[in-house]
Parts: structure tokens; sequence; C-alpha cells
């Protein structure tokens, strides 16, 4: 018995010392990602307990010295799911990681870094690059359309290859522009245009003050970030897509016939019979007849097509231990719906990521582009609208045939109809239209790791734009006819470069977690602009090509440049991953600010609470995720374009002074010089909460967001004896505010896997201060309308968009003769409001008839999987916006207009209706009533018409083929996929497209329809093939 | 692993220091700012273009300065109505010309020319630069009256403190001014000849001096002074009338005999559409009538046929289909292809000699009391022409036998048939105070005496205090 107790005593002891000597031992082992089973290098492997730890090596191999008494370790990836494992069986270790689905560990692009979605404190939007490659236009600013709350995406016209409107969080700026700012992989001023969608890793898009402050005078607007992929370690795969389309015009406008068009005619010739006048109708009986037969010419059936596109897609990526890349190129090849137009891009990239040593990286990303586009002049563009076949098709007489009998376009024949303008096929097929741009977006950086969690990178960036137009309008054309030939001939070349110099600090104290950037930057910027005007041209056929046949030509020239030097600093604070605390602050020196205000200094600060992490929150075990947010910082708009400030002698004051021929060159003091002038300044609050249940299988985000834009640029009068009538100064201020919500996650997830995302945005802005006008104006410039008064005004206490006119009741019954009477007029009249009552209906009587900016917009993305298939489709929509459909005013004029509308003018018999009677001249001399009725425009309520729309964006229906059989053909995945983008649109707005907007220099301005570019519909078919 | 090594420090302090490289100041490269402006001859004359570019719209062409004297008894329609804000637009114009004449004598005076130009050359400079900054604020006096008074030596006028100097200080900037510029200017210019020259100088400055001779100033002095230059010009013989009334105003007159200094017009910068002046009748837009009850009083002459259009056809206004009222005839002329281009070259004149020998007249009969044969000459040369040479019982000529009192008014009367629609009849009307007597009886009840000067604008009397407005508005 005794011998027994001593064993144990010594193997007791034994044992003991053991511990007690600290016999440390050596754990090795590899980790491999579980679906793949590729090793991961970069995992750190901590020992829990202890701060004795690793990463794993390029193999996915490490070794760790784990002390005496420890027993356990932490291993932990980016994008993985942390797993904690016991080591007491041995001394070797293989695992495999699973990948971390659930949002919270992913890493997010912030300004000037990345940050653990967890540990954001600001307003941020993410989209992912698969998200982006599903439309069919193959443009990255479309394709934000419903994808993110707060931001409003306006497709203002359909050309291929044309612009967007991206406004964030409402618009800041009345004469600044509202521009967000785009950074491509930290390469800031870049263009969404240009970037092949299947090169886009993933999208930010910051709105907040915390988020956007970091960009100081260039972040008022909203800042996206865009990130581009990069290849992983392994073996090259190669992609290839392909998609082929058609487009087709959404909806034509309703227009008569040919044989109700001349008998509409007939019957508005045939009430001018005043003062004894017997009129005589236009069209014969046979001539009716005849187009009851053949029906006439159907104008946009003549100018609209269904047009094909074809997009191909090749990319190689892969990565060795020290080198990640991707190589990628495109080319998309797409024609309008409106002849002669089209859109050709062909895109190249190279991502590098290079390890030189342990301490160091070198990064490079060249993408360069060349766009070729063309259209027919369409909108508001710089030509007369009697040239502009979008406009001009729609109201061409159907009796009008398209050529004559020489094979010549047919003139409109005089007397009835728009016979001032041009045929519409000449417009739109004879001008000769060649607009090229070559981009190169470069962008290159070197990583230092100087000490553990110091870090130091430096990048240069550049941005070279060469842009070259040529426009000629022949002889077929109305310009050309004015002018004998016109052409304009364009180059410009603008250059960007940026230099980044960022330091950023990471340490860990216990709970205390650390996190800061120091960023010191540069920016210089050149535009260079020449252009040619030329005319009156002796030979036709050679045109732009031969400009010294030109009689004609004007030349104009300009050039700018601006620097940017910038300074910033953040600071991320956490404690035990629970409070979250962010502040930065940012200094700006920019040229274009006034002598007197050259740095604009930018802080912000915000506050996160992951009540989650509380245990009082996890006890409940209802949410994956609950955090409260809160922010507030200040921004700025740089809204100044060059030399701005100073006073300047300008050219073009020309006058023949000496009496001879020609003018003497004139030159003149151009403005007055404000040293004080300086950026234009937005300080924005933000409070959001997210939250998630179902074990992350919902998630919401809710943001209120208030923004008050002061100092905004406005002209400020002068007193006329100063020689100017006005200086720009920093007057006056703007205020949104607005409600964003999103509601994601994944409703189902077994055999049938269902994804979706709902985000619903609203925002109010208001206009508080516009200096010392009470009011301002912004006239649509197009003669010939009767709307040469402007009626889209900003006024003080009104948000952006406010329509102003006259009130349009509809038409007079005849059951109300005797109070149209009072009126001076006819059953069958228009009736107006008297909105101040005073018995006169004239310009006291003009009022708010519209606003055109929508009440909330929403997107709705669902993606359905189911074993090979997978089903995903958007749904966006817009309500509350208005349109002031000027087209209307002409298409339902009576003599001229073509609308089947006005089929359904009143008659006694018809009298349920706002289109006026016909009434004839007889008829009302022989009334002899006195008028009070003195409008003296269009600018009526009746063109005002509700574009609230909802629309299926996309929809895409993919297949998979199984991997036996890809396999056989040593392919690693081929998906097959047809699509649609616009399939259904949902509105009651009559004209081509409710999201058009014709006038678009001023956002003030937007919300007219005149004649612009219509979208499209689309439907495609494609693959994707990995090799 | 990684030590931190002391190279690493210097590089990153080497490219902290290359920052900011680039300076914050914006030198301009596409245009210059005022204060390197001015250095050549040429920039200098680029500037009297530019300035008289300033004024164009608004008295030549479309843009009508007559839209702001139709009050006066020539035009239809002028209702002696005049509200805030009438003329406004020519106080801006005017103004605008002015600011850059200004700088312009200002970096003349400071030598900045340099040895780009000889003092001659400098002094021709000088001269137009007066002449051009005279005119404008000889037009800004007369409608508004006491002024802000803004010269080269004015510092910022956008900051500064600026009040209305007195009529008499105004004047006496442009006495100077046109006096300098009487010195310095040629009495002809060989290549130019739209550019004023020393008699175009003489002739405005007698009418200056006859303008403060009379209302609202009436220093009587001045009388002898008008008639004087006036007479220098007559003898000078650089300008005589043109023979053939209907000649006055043709292409091919533009620039002379008779014409002195105009605002010019050519076919690269067209005076306006010829259309405004034809009526509907003949297929223009008819959009300047003639006042019927002036046009009844003037009595038959050539010239009255060939300044105002009263007949179609051999049909009298009175009998047309539409647009019955008398149409200004004076600035068509017969070129069908101008017409169909919407281009009319005419220039509109300023100062021409039937003008020079009127002040001669209208001065002598004052400083002598009464009639001096060379006045009478004066005016009957123009009586004469009108005639076509021949005797008209209703348009006699004047004689030495009459008295000053009437044969003043016979010289208003003459001005009034002679000049008319060249924006001077609103100004006889003040500076002789008869506008109420000559407003047609069914506007007079509109008149006051305040309507002889126009409203300061309401934007320079809301932005600077210190301005006040004139009476009445």
């Amino acid at each position: 018995m005794k011998r027994l107790i001593q064993c144990f005593m010594l193997m007791g002891m034994l044992i003991f010392f053991n511990s007690v000597n600290a016999q440390d031992r050596t754990v090795s082992g590899t980790i491999v990602d579980q679906e793949d089973n590729q090793p991961l290098s970069g995992v750190s492997v901590v020992v829990k307990g202890s701060s004795t730890g690793t990463t794993t090596d390029a193999n996915g191999r490490f070794t760790v010295r784990v002390p005496s008494g420890r027993s356990q370790l932490e291993i932990s990836y980016a994008g993985y799911q942390k797993q904690t494992i016991g080591i007491d069986r041995g001394n070797n270790v293989n695992l495999k990681l699973a990948r971390d689905l659930s949002e919270l560990s992913e890493v997010q692009v912030v300004g000037y870094g990345v940050q653990k979605k967890s540990d954001l404190t600001g307003a941020i939007s993410s989209i992912k690059g698969s998200d982006v490659t599903q439309i069919a236009t193959q443009r990255v600013d479309q394709a934000l359309q419903g994808r993110a709350a707060g931001v409003l995406v306006l497709n203002t016209d359909g050309q291929p290859g044309g612009n967007t409107t991206i406004r964030v969080r409402g618009m800041n700026s009345i004469n600044g522009g509202n521009n967000a700012l785009i950074v491509v992989d930290g390469l800031q001023g870049g263009n969404l245009n240009s970037l092949n969608p299947n090169d886009i890793e993933s999208i930010e898009i910051l709105k907040d003050a915390s988020a956007t402050a970091i960009y100081g005078a260039q972040g008022a607007n909203g800042v996206v970030l865009i990130t581009t992929k990069l290849g992983k370690r392994g073996k090259p795969i190669i992609g290839y897509n392909y998609t082929f389309g058609v487009s087709k015009l959404i909806k034509k406008l309703d227009v008569m016939n040919a044989a109700d068009y001349a008998k509409t005619i007939n019957a508005s010739v045939m009430t001018r019979n005043g003062s004894g006048a017997t009129p005589v109708p236009i069209f014969s009986d046979e001539e009716i007849a005849g187009y009851e037969k053949n029906g006439g010419t159907d104008w946009q059936d003549v100018i609209y097509r269904t047009a094909p596109m074809h997009n191909h897609e090749l990319s190689v990526s892969g990565g060795s231990d020290n080198l990640k890349y991707l190589v990628s190129g495109g080319y998309l090849d797409q024609d309008g719906i409106l002849v002669n137009s089209g859109y050709k891009r062909f895109s190249l990239r190279t991502n590098l990521l290079a390890d030189i040593n342990s301490w160091s990286q070198f990064g490079l990303n060249w993408a360069g582009s060349r766009e070729n586009g063309n259209s027919p002049p369409y909108g508001s563009a710089d030509i007369s609208f009697l040239g502009n076949s979008v406009n001009v098709a729609p109201r061409w007489a159907p009796t009008e045939p398209i050529y004559d009998e020489n094979g010549n376009y047919w003139v409109h024949r005089p007397g009835y109809g728009p016979s001032d303008t041009w045929n519409p096929l000449a417009s739109a097929v004879e001008p000769k239209i060649d607009n090229n741009l070559v981009r190169n977006l470069l962008n290159a950086y070197v990583n230092f790791k100087i000490l553990k969690g110091l870090s130091f990178k430096i990048t240069g960036g550049a941005n070279i734009e060469n842009t070259n137009n040529e426009i000629y309008h022949n002889l077929k054309t109305y310009e050309g006819k004015q002018n004998t030939g016109l052409a304009v001939v364009t180059a410009n070349t603008f250059r960007r470069f940026q230099n980044s110099n960022i330091l950023t600090y990471e340490r860990e104290i216990n709970k205390h977690h650390f996190d800061v950037t120091a960023v010191a930057e540069q920016q210089y910027s050149k535009f260079k602009f020449s252009s040619i005007r030329a005319s009156k041209f002796t030979v036709d056929q050679t045109g732009a090509s031969d400009l010294g046949g030109a009689g004609l030509s004007v030349l104009s020239s300009d050039e700018n440049e601006r620097v940017l030097n910038s300074y910033l600093g953040r600071i991320n604070y956490s404690y035990d991953d629970k409070y979250l605390v962010t502040a930065s602050y940012r200094a700006d020196g920019s040229s274009v600010f006034g002598q007197n205000n050259k740095w604009g200094y930018f802080p912000s600060a915000s506050f996160a609470w992951r009540a989650s992490q509380e245990e009082f929150i996890s006890d409940l075990n209802i949410f994956s995720d609950l955090k409260l947010r809160a922010s507030w910082g200040i921004t700025g708009n740089q809204a100044i374009t060059p030399y701005q400030t100073l006073a300047r002698i300008s050219s073009g004051a020309n006058y023949p002074y000496n009496g001879t021929e020609g003018t003497e060159l004139g030159f003149y003091i151009f403005n007055a010089a404000n040293p004080n002038l300086k950026w234009e300044s937005t300080e924005q609050t933000n409070v959001g909460i997210d939250f998630g249940l179902f074990n992350g299988r919902l998630n919401v985000t809710a943001d209120y967001y208030y923004k008050k834009t002061t100092d905004l640029l406005m002209p400020r009068g002068l007193p006329g004896y100063t020689g100017f009538s006005s200086v720009i100064d920093n007057v006056g201020s703007i205020e949104n505010k607005g409600f964003e919500f999103t509601i994601s996650g994944d409703p189902m997830v077994g055999r049938l896997r269902w994804n979706s995302s709902l985000n619903i945005s609203t925002n109010k802005n208001k206009v508080l201060d516009l200096g010392e006008n009470d009011r301002i104006g912004y006239r649509t410039t197009k003669g010939g309308y009767s709307v040469n008064t402007p009626f889209m005004y900003l006024v003080e206490g009104e948000p952006f968009g406010q329509i102003y006119g006259f009130k349009y009741l509809g038409t007079w019954g005849s059951d109300k003769a005797s109070e149209a009477a009072a009126w001076g007029q006819l059953p069958g009249d228009r009736h107006f409001e008297d909105v101040n009552n005073d018995g006169e209906i004239n310009i006291k009587d003009l009022t708010v008839i519209g606003n055109s900016f929508p009440d909330f917009i929403f997107g709705w993305s669902n993606r359905f999987t189911y074993s090979n298939f997978d089903l995903s489709f958007l749904i966006q929509g817009s309500k509350g916006n208005d349109l002031f459909n000027m087209g209307r005013i002409r298409l339902e004029s009576p003599g001229e207009g073509s609308s089947a509308r006005l089929l359904d003018r009143w008659t006694p018999t018809n009298q349920d209706t706002d289109v006026p009677a016909f009434i004839d001249e007889k008829t009302r001399e022989d009334a002899a009533l006195e008028s009070h009725v003195n409008i003296p425009d269009q600018r009526l309520s009746r063109w005002v018409e509700d574009a609230s729309y909802v629309r299926l964006k996309n929809i895409q229906l993919g297949y998979n083929l199984p991997v036996s059989l890809t396999k056989r053909a040593n392919i690693k995945s081929l998906r097959l996929f047809v699509s649609a983008t616009n399939l259904i649109t949902i509105t009651d707005y009559t004209g081509y497209d409710p999201e058009t907007s014709a006038y678009n220099g001023n956002d003030a301005q937007i919300g007219v329809d005149f004649s612009n570019y219509p979208q499209a519909k689309y439907y495609n078919i494609g693959l994707n093939l990995l090799f | 692993m990684k030590n931190i090594k002391s190279y690493h420090f210097l590089f990153i302090a080497v490219v902290l220091l290359a920052m900011s490289c680039k300076k914050l100041t914006e030198k301009p490269i596409s245009f210059v700012e005022p204060q390197n402006f001015y250095t050549t001859p040429s920039q200098i004359e680029a500037t009297f273009a530019g300035a008289m570019n300033r004024v164009w719209d608004y008295w030549g062409g479309y843009g009508y300065g007559m839209g702001n004297f139709i009050h006066d008894d020539q035009y239809d329609d002028g209702d002696l109505v005049i509200g805030n804000n009438h003329g406004s637009d020519l106080w801006s114009a005017h103004y605008a010309a002015i600011l850059n004449l200004n700088s312009a004598i200002k970096a003349m005076n400071a030598g900045n020319l340099g040895s780009t130009a000889t003092p001659e050359e400098v002094d021709l400079l000088m001269g137009q630069a007066k002449f051009i900054r005279a005119w404008n604020y000889f037009m800004l006096v007369r409608m508004f009256g006491a002024l802000p008074l803004i010269t080269e030596e004015t510092e910022d006028p956008t900051t500064a403190e600026i009040t209305r100097s007195p009529i008499t200080d105004v004047y006496a900037l442009i006495v100077s001014d046109f006096t300098e510029a009487t010195e310095k200017l040629p009495r002809k210019w060989d290549e130019f000849p739209g550019r004023p020259t020393s008699g175009a100088a003489k002739g405005l400055l007698a009418k200056v001096y006859l303008t403060m001779a009379t209302y609202p100033l009436k220093d009587e002095s001045k009388f002898a002074l008008a008639a004087d230059l006036a007479n220098q010009v007559i003898q000078e013989g650089d300008y005589s009338l043109v023979q053939d009334i209907n000649n006055v105003f043709s292409i091919g007159t533009k620039y002379g005999p008779e014409m002195m200094w105009s605002l010019n017009s050519n076919y690269a910068d067209i005076n306006t559409d010829p259309q405004i002046y034809r009526p509907g009748l003949l297929d223009g837009w008819g959009d300047f009538r003639v006042q019927i009850e002036w046009e009844q009083a003037v009595p038959e002459t050539p010239r009255k046929h060939a300044y105002v259009l009263t007949e179609l056809d051999g049909k009298n206004y009175h009998d047309w289909e539409s647009d019955q009222t008398p149409f200004i005839k004076k600035f068509m002329y017969d070129n069908q292809d101008d017409y169909n281009n919407y281009s009319s070259i005419m220039n509109m004149p300023i100062i021409r000699f039937a003008d020079v020998l009127l002040i001669y007249a209208e001065a002598a009969n004052k400083v002598n009391h009464g009639p001096t044969q060379a006045a009478v000459d004066a005016v009957n040369m123009i009586i004469d022409r009108a005639n076509g040479y021949t005797t008209i019982a209703e348009h006699p000529l004047l004689t030495t036998g009459m008295t000053e009192a009437d044969f003043d008014a016979a010289v208003i009367e003459e001005r009034n048939q002679e000049l008319c629609f060249e924006y001077d009849r609103w100004f006889d009307l003040v500076r002789k105070e008869i506008l109420e007597e000559k407003t047609i009886p069914a506007f007079r009840v509109n008149f006051s005496t305040d309507d002889y000067l126009f409203p300061i604008p309401d934007a320079d009397i809301e932005l600077n205090k210190a301005l006040e407005q004139n009476p009445g508005y």
C-alpha cells in the first residue's frame, strides 16, 4: 500500500515538475480552405491566453511554440469563421477553415483603408461586383440604380454610352455641381462609364459625414468607392463572357394614323370661318379614302429600329506565392434604337500585386479604354429642334411620305402640321457624328510594413483622357442647309495626377483597439480644350474632313489647371468590440479657393454601440447583430471653377470700330474679383441602426439624416455703376433630410435558396436662402413652344424641382355655359383656375403646378438558386416625381398636332375630356363675349404629368451546366443565361420614358421632357465560361 | 523579421517633403487679369472695341435704345408712364463701357505701354479713350441726372463709398474729356473711317455746351462756346451735307461726308433684322410705328418722304388694310439680298453735320439775341435740302428778321424734322422743357416734371443706400 502511494506521489511529482519545468512544445500544421482544399496563407494562429502566435506561410503551414500549460489555439482569418482548437491530442494539427457567410466579418472598403463591417460607425451602402454585371448595357452607373438606399440614379436619356445623373441624399448645391466623387482603387476623380463591370470586386457608397469627411472638400455630394478585382493564389483562371442582345423602343407615342389625321386637320381648318370667310378642307375625300387603305407613314417606325448588341469579355487571373494578377479585356458593340446611333467600347485592364520581400509590396492597376459613340442630335442639343429627329418624327403628318418621286427627302407640305420642320429621317441619318474618347487610368503603389502594426503606403496615380469629336451636318440636314454645311470639331485633353502617402498604425492593448491613419496627399489636374466651328463649305461630301474648304470658321480654345494639397488623419477606437468611436479631420488647400481663404478644414466624429455584444442583449438570443450609430461632420464642395475668384479680361466683344469690313477684336473686363470666395460647406448629422435576426438571416439597416449646406455659390448683385451686374459669392443655403431603410435576408436556405433585399429612401429638400433673390427661374431655351418664360423655379422655402404655371382644370361642360360666358369662354374651351380670385386669369395666377423630384424611391432585388438554376431580378421605382411633357404642347395643338388625344377632343357628345374643342370662329364672333382670360404662354398644368413608375429593371435566368459535363471538356464551369432589362414599366406617364430629363445643366431644371433619346428594352442571351 | 531601420524614417521624411510642390496661387493660362492687360496699343484698341460692344446691343439693332425713348412725340404709344427700372439696361451698358475705358486710361497714365508706343501714339489712343468715355457719360447725365462719377482715379468701385455727384461735376469731366479729344484726335483717319475724329469731338462738345446752356443747368455762358466750336467744324470743311436727301442714309454715305461718328455695323456684325422697319404689308414685322399726330404736323417735303413711310402703292396709311400708322423709313435701304438674309448694315449716327449746323444756328441766335446771317444760312442749308432745293410754302426758309424766340422755336422744330428717330428728340424736349406741350393731349395727363429724368435702377438703390432716387420714383 505504501509502495503504491509512493508511486503515485512520484508520478505526481514528475508530472508537476514537468509542468513547472515549462516544457514548451512546438505545434505545427496545415490550414486549408474547406471548400476547395487550397492552402490559406496569412492565417493567424495564436496560442489562446498568451501573446505567442504566428501566421501560416504560402503553403498554409505554420509552426508555433506553445508555452506549457496552454492547450488551445485560436485560428482567425478574414472571411473565414474563427476556430478555437485544442492541441492536447498531438503536435500536428491540420485544419479546414469554413468560409464565413455572415456579413459581419466582411471587410469593407472605406476611405483610405478598410474596416470590418462590424466596426463601421458611418452610413455606407455596399454593392457586390456580381450585381453590377447583370445589367444589359454594361454600364456601371446604370447598374447602381435601385441597389442602394439614398442613391437616386436618373437615366435621363437612353443613348448608348450616354450619361446618368447620380445623387446621393439629395441636392446640396445650386451652382457648384452635385456629382458624387468617384474613387477607383484610391484614385480620385474617375468616371463610371469606362469601367468594365466584370472588373469590379465591390462598390461602396459613402453617405454620411463620418464616411465622407475624410474626402474633405470633395466629399459633400457623397463618395462612390470602386475596388477592382485581383486574382487569387492558384492556377490561372480564364474567364470568358459573351452576351448578345437586341433592344427596342419601350413604347411609341400614341399618334393618329393618316386617315384620322387628315380628318382632324380638316376639322381644324373648317373652324376658320370668321369674318365671313369660307374655309376649304385641305384633304379631299379621295385622299382620305386612300389613307384609310394604306395607313400613311408611321414616322416613329421610320427612325427607331431593333438594335443588336455584342459584348465580349476575356480575363485571366491567378497568383503565385508572391504575385497576384488579373488581366482582362472587353469589347462592347452596341447599336442604338435610334437610327445612326451606336456605341463601341474597347477596354483593357491589368491589376498586379507583388510581394517584393517580406515587408514590402508593389501594386499596379492600369486600365485603358477607347470609346466611340455617335447619335443624331436630340433633347436640348445645341441645334434647333427643327432638325431634331426625336422631336420631329412623332409630329410629322402621317400623310407625308418619306421620299418624293425622285428619291429625295420629302419636304413637309405647307398649310398644316409642322411644315417648318425638317424631314425626320434626314435629320436622323444624315448627320455624321463621331465622338472618340481614350482613357488611361493608372494607379501604382508601394506598401511598406515598417513595424508590427505600422505600415506606410505611397501611391501615384494618373488619369489621362483624350477626346476627339467631330460632327458634320451636310446639306441634307436643317443645320447644314442654314449654314451651307456645319462642322464642329473638338479636341480636349484632361490630365489628373494624384499622390497619396498613407501611414497606418494598428494596435491592440487588452480590450482597446486603435486604428490610426494619417495621409498627406496632393492632386493636380489640367484641362485643355480647343474647338473649330466651320460653315459655308464649298464641297459638301468632304465636310469636316477638309476644314480648309470652309468659308467661315470660328476658333476657340481654353485651358485651366487646379491643385489640391491635403492633410488628413483618422482614429478608429473600439473598446471590447462593443463601443466604437471614429474621429477624422482633413485640411484641404485648393487653388480654386479665393486668395483669402485657401485652406478649408473638415472634421467629423461618430460613435457606435454594438449592443449585440452586451450580455443582456446576447442573452435574449434574438439579435445576431444590433448596432446603434450616430455621426456628425462637415464636408465641402470645391464648387468653384478654376480662376472664378479672379477678375478676367475676356475676348469675344468684337465690334466694327474701324468702320471697315470685318470686326475688330474686342476685349473687356468680364467679372469682378472675389478673393474671399470659398467652398460650399455641408454639415450632416446621421443616426442609424443595424440589426440582424434569425442568426443573420434577416438584416435591417435604417438611417435618418439631416444636412444643411451653406455658403452656396450664388451671384450677388452689384450696383450697375460698377460696370458689373453681379459677382459670385457664398450666399445661399439648402437643407436636405431623409430616411433610408434597407431590409435584406435569406428567406429560404434549403435546396431552393432565396436572397432578397429591399431598400426605400425619401429625401426632403428645401432651399433656405437664395441671397438677395427670393426666387430664381431657369429657362428651357427652345423657342417655338410658347414657354419662353421660365417655369422651373428655385424658391426660398421650397424644394428643388418646382414647376410653376397656370392651373388647368379641364374643359367647360355645356352645363356650365353661363359660368364660362362670364369669363368670355364657350363650352369646350379651356377652363383655368383663378388662383387669386380676382376675376381675371392672368400672370398673377401663376402657381406651383408640380415638382419633379420623387417623394420616395425604392429597389427590390431578389436572387433564387435551385440546383443548377439561378434566377435574379430587380424591381425599382420612383413615386411622386412629375414631368413637364413639353412635347405635348405641339403634339396636341389644333391644325398641327398628331396626337391621338385630339380624337378625344371635346364635342357636345363627348364632354368628359380635357382636350379642348375645335370651336369655329363664327360661333365665337356671334357670342361676342368679353374675355377675362389672358394666359400669355403654355406653362399649364395640363402638360404636367405624374411620372411615378415601377419597373422590372433586370431579370436574369441562368443555368450552370453540371460539373460532370464540363469536366469532360476541361472547363471549370459554363453558365448559360437569358436576361432582359427594362422589361416591364408600369407608369401613367404618356411620354416615352418617365425618367427622362432634357435640361440638366442645373439640377433646378431637371423635370422637363423635351425629345430626349428614349430608353430601350433589352433582351439578351449569353454565356459565362470559366477555364 | 522587421527591424525599424533608420532609412525607413529618412524615406518617409523625403516623401513628405516632396509634398506641396505645387503652389495654390492660380495663374490663369487662357486669359489675363486686368493688371496684366493694357500693355500694347492693340490691346488698348481692343478695349475700345470691347467698350463699344457693351453698348451696341442697346443703341443699335433689335435691342433698341428706342424702347427707352418711346415717350417722345415721334413714336406711337409713348404714354409718359415711366416705370421703375426704365432705362436700367442703358445704365448698366454705359457703365460697363466706362469701366473698361477707365482701366485703359489708368494704364496709359501709369505708362504701361512703355516702349510699345511713341508719345504721339499714346496721345492718339488717349484721345479716343477720352472721347468714348465722354460720350458715355453724356448719354448717362442727360438720362439720369446726378451720377456716380467713376473715373480712372476711383479705387475699386465694388467696395468704395460711392454717391451721386452733381450734374456740374459730371459735365466738368465730360467737357475736359471732349476737349482733350479735340486736341489729340486727327481730323481724318485714312484707313479707319469709323473712328472718332477731332471734328466729331468738336461737334459733340458743341452739343454738350448747348445742353449745359439749357435745362437743367441753364448756364447761358455756354452758348458762345457751343457756337464757336460748331463754327470751327463748319469752317474746317471736313464735313458737308449730302446733297440728295434720299442719299443721306445710304450704305455709300455711312462714313461721310455728312456722318461724323456712328454706331457702326457691317456684314460681320450686322445692325439688326431689316424686317423690324417694314410694315406687315411689305412683308416685315412692323415694330416701329410713328405717331400719327406727329406725322401730320410735319409739312409735305421730299425729306418727309425720305424719312417717313406714309404711302404704299399710292395709298395713304389711313387706307391700308392693316397697321394704319406711318412707319420709319429712314433706316430702310434697297437691298433685297440683305433683306432676305435678315442683315441690315445701316449705321446709327451719333453726330452728323446736319446736327452741327443746327447747333450753330441755335447757339448763335442765343448769343446774339437774334439770328445772325450765319445762323440763318446754316439752318437754311438744312431747310433747302429738305425741300429738294425748291420753295415749299409750308416749309419756308428762315430770315434774319425773325425774333430770337421765333427763330429758336423754328430751329428746334427743324431739329425735330431732320434728326427724327435718331435718339435726339427726347433730349431736345427735356432741355427746352417742352415735353408737356409736345405730348399728344391723350397722354398729357401723365406728365410731371419728374419725367425729365429716368429713375436710378432699383438694384443700385437697394445695394447702395447712399444713392438717392430721382424724384417721382
